[in-house]
């Protein structure tokens, strides 16, 4: 009796799916061989030449390999994306934004450091507020399966939006610096936004990442306390 | 026999239609295209399986192992209320096709 899922896996070496779904596909496609052979061999077939024709179904096992991945991976990739970045992100991203209108509203002030040309805002209450929002990103990534780095871009993503922001300000400026006819001192933009980077984004970012690191820290040491109980 | 260019394009009708009869594992779906078309639809095993991936993954199909009386372990698939509902509207437009080729080339089917 011919070891058809041997010879599958053989041919399917290089299939790269997780363990299981590799195993799954080698054995229905090992069934497969193995019914084609059988039933030609009941209509009087040879078992040398039912064994060719069965596996002259597959004139490239490199192509079937790469079709299969293809089929199985399909929008794997996206909707891993979405669950550990996208949506971890924009929550952090919306409740952030939404608290700091909430404390807007409220009537607090920014503390001002640096008065004098060099005035930094710094919004106290908001940044003592954001390692928690940090941690809430990094925590859904970690839980969706993200990795640290992909839970750490969760925490920050709030800054990674508002830096994209800033940084079009530059094109926009000139653009508008065209459509006006009239020329931007880009020299003083550039200090507004360093200037403001700072108290929007920098510091912002590294109460944010400082949430996103306990998080995911916290999270490692419970599951592999939890790994080290179950075995 | 029909050209691959067309055969690839009547595919997913021909394995959604095969199924709505009821559960098969791979092998018997493709006997049985080729048993309904007398031949004219043929699935090799490097067509039907990355099919049915695509199919499982859109959610029209749905694999279960089953186990049968030899002990033999067989993935036997059916369709889903999706692929149901998918089939309504790709028969329609194949008959739309039949009849616009009808019209255009004087080909007739069934």
């Amino acid at each position: 009796m011919r070891d058809w899922e041997a010879l599958v896996k053989q041919r399917l070496a290089g299939l790269a799916l997780e363990p299981e779904e590799t195993t799954e596909v080698i054995v229905e496609v090992a069934a497969h061989l193995e019914d084609t052979c059988e039933e030609m061999l009941r209509h009087g077939v040879t078992e040398e030449e039912a064994v060719r024709r069965a596996l002259s179904q597959v004139g490239d096992w490199k192509v079937l390999q790469r079709k299969i991945r293809k089929a199985k991976r399909r929008g794997q990739v996206m909707e891993k994306r979405v669950r550990q970045l996208w949506i971890p992100g924009f929550l952090t991203l919306i409740l952030s934004m939404f608290f700091l209108m909430v404390l807007q509203k409220s009537g607090l002030q920014p503390r001002i450091v640096m008065s004098g040309s060099n005035t930094v805002l710094l919004y106290v209450p908001w940044l003592l507020s954001l390692p928690f929002f940090g941690a809430l990103g990094a925590y859904v990534s970690s839980r969706a399966g993200g990795s640290r780095g992909t839970a750490l871009l969760a925490s920050v993503f709030p800054m990674l939006a508002l830096s994209t922001a800033y940084l079009l300000m530059f094109p926009i400026g000139l653009a508008v610096e065209g459509i006006i006819g009239r020329q931007v001192d880009f020299s003083a933009v550039a200090t507004a936004l360093l200037r403001d980077g700072v108290g929007w984004l920098l510091v912002p970012g590294a109460a944010l990442i400082v949430g996103g690191l306990l998080a995911h820290a916290l999270l490692s040491t419970r599951s592999s306390s939890r790994s080290t109980a179950i075995g | 026999m029909i050209a691959p260019g067309i055969k690839r394009g009547t595919a997913e009708l021909a394995v959604l239609s095969v199924l709505e009869d009821g559960p098969l594992h791979g092998y018997e779906m493709a006997r049985r295209i080729e048993e309904q078309t007398h031949g004219s639809l043929r699935f090799t095993l490097a067509s039907l399986y990355p099919l049915l991936y695509r199919l499982e993954k859109r959610g029209w199909v749905r694999g279960v192992w089953e186990t049968s009386g030899t002990g033999r372990r067989r993935r036997c698939y059916r369709l889903t209320p999706a692929g149901k509902k998918k089939l309504a509207p790709i028969r329609a437009e194949w008959s739309e096709l039949f009849r616009a080729l009808k019209r255009l080339a004087k080909v007739s089917h069934a």
